[in-house]
């Protein structure tokens, strides 16, 4: 690609990224992290823009991931401690939520593997299918789309669990992998 | 499938970005602006644009032990085809006193492992934020007459020498995609030990 041309090709491109990107570090991080995340993930998007696929966000997206990943990794000891204590706190996030405090879903959403309430945040806050999960994931769309179904049947098992602790058990159950 | 329908809205609810304002253009301007390093080859004149503020994100990224290439991502990070590199961290750039603290001893292994393009040349004129320098030679890279340094938002305290283009000085300078690289690799030619690493390394 000629120079000009990825460069009209990643100001085509940017806003769109760095409006998904900062969202999807913000529901994640704190905002100094999100920032430093963010600049980072561009960085590397500009790189490797000869392999951007048709489909930007996703991609995107999986960027912005491993270098959360990493950005995270150092503090990673501190975070551990963070989630025992705050069990009930959704993910890091130093963005005020004015929406609705669901606390139940968000006690049901701290009940799931990480990886579960990931795939389920991708599905619901970042609205991606799941051929779109799978590439922010790396993984394939087939296990995208049953891992997110599962996620979806554990955490409705874990509002119901909620709902009636010590109740019977659900026909859902003992199907745990 | 409404009762997917319905745990989606719920847990859209509990969005953290829910109320998040869209980017200002002027954010996204300064976001592209330190992403972006522009190599902009004008064959009429056969002219090489260089900007220096990604440089200092190349070099920062350089001495940190990283280059953010296929292949280099951290080391228990998968890197697979196809698999997104991390980056290394890059700190703020718009702390010129400190940006020396980050440099480390040039070698003419790492100019040359990362340069993809290096050449000698006088500075013939700066005006509006562009330094344009007639090439006297190219150590490594296209052959070209003159490159053109957009100076926009780069902090030259890294340069060797004055730490600024100035008229009539000759300089050396090493770049990689566009950006310059500063931080000991790129600075007035007679600045001590800089022609001998250019000799050395190309």
């Amino acid at each position: 690609m000629e120079p000009d041309e990825r460069r009209r090709l990643f100001e085509h491109v940017a806003p769109a990224v760095i409006d998904a990107v900062g969202r999807y570090l913000a529901r994640r991080t704190d905002a100094a992290t999100a920032d430093d995340v963010l600049q980072e993930t561009l960085l590397v998007c500009w790189r490797r823009l000869d392999e951007m696929p048709a489909v930007v966000l996703p991609w995107a997206y999986g960027i912005a991931r491993l270098c959360l990943a990493n950005a995270e990794r150092s503090r990673r000891r501190q975070h551990r401690l963070f989630a025992r204590i705050l069990r009930l706190d959704p993910p890091t996030s130093a963005a005020a939520t004015d929406g609705q405090n669901d606390a139940e879903l968000a006690e049901a959403m701290a009940r799931l593997r990480a990886e579960d309430a990931e795939l389920l945040r991708l599905w619901a806050w970042e609205d991606l299918a799941p051929a779109e999960i799978a590439a922010v994931l790396g993984i394939s769309g087939n296990a995208a789309s049953i891992r997110l179904h599962r996620a979806k049947q554990k955490l409705r098992d874990e509002i119901r669990k909620l709902r009636h602790p010590g109740g019977h058990e659900e026909l859902t159950e003992g199907r745990r992998p | 499938m409404t009762d997917d329908d319905d745990l989606r809205s719920r847990l859209r609810r509990t969005d953290p970005a829910a109320r998040m304002t869209p980017a200002a253009p002027e954010h996204i301007a300064q976001l592209l602006e330190k992403t972006m390093t522009t190599a902009t080859v004008r064959p009429r004149f056969d002219t090489r644009l260089l900007t220096m503020a990604a440089a200092a994100l190349v070099l920062i990224a350089a001495v940190g032990g990283f280059l953010i290439t296929r292949g280099t991502g951290a080391p228990d990070e998968p890197s697979g085809p196809g698999r997104p590199v991390a980056a290394p961290t890059v700190t703020d750039l718009a702390a010129p006193p400190g940006a020396n603290a980050k440099c480390v001893e040039p070698s003419a292994a790492k100019l040359k492992e990362y340069a993809d393009f290096a050449f000698a040349g006088t500075v013939t004129g700066i005006n509006r934020g562009a330094v344009t320098l007639a090439v006297t030679h190219v150590y490594l890279g296209r052959p070209v007459d003159e490159v053109r340094v957009a100076q926009e938002g780069y902090s030259s305290e890294t340069l060797l020498g004055s730490g600024r283009f100035e008229q009539g000085l000759t300089y050396l300078v090493a770049a990689s995609e566009g950006g310059i690289l500063v931080c000991g690799y790129s600075g007035e030619a007679s600045a001590p030990g800089l022609r001998e690493l250019y000799d050395e390394a190309f």
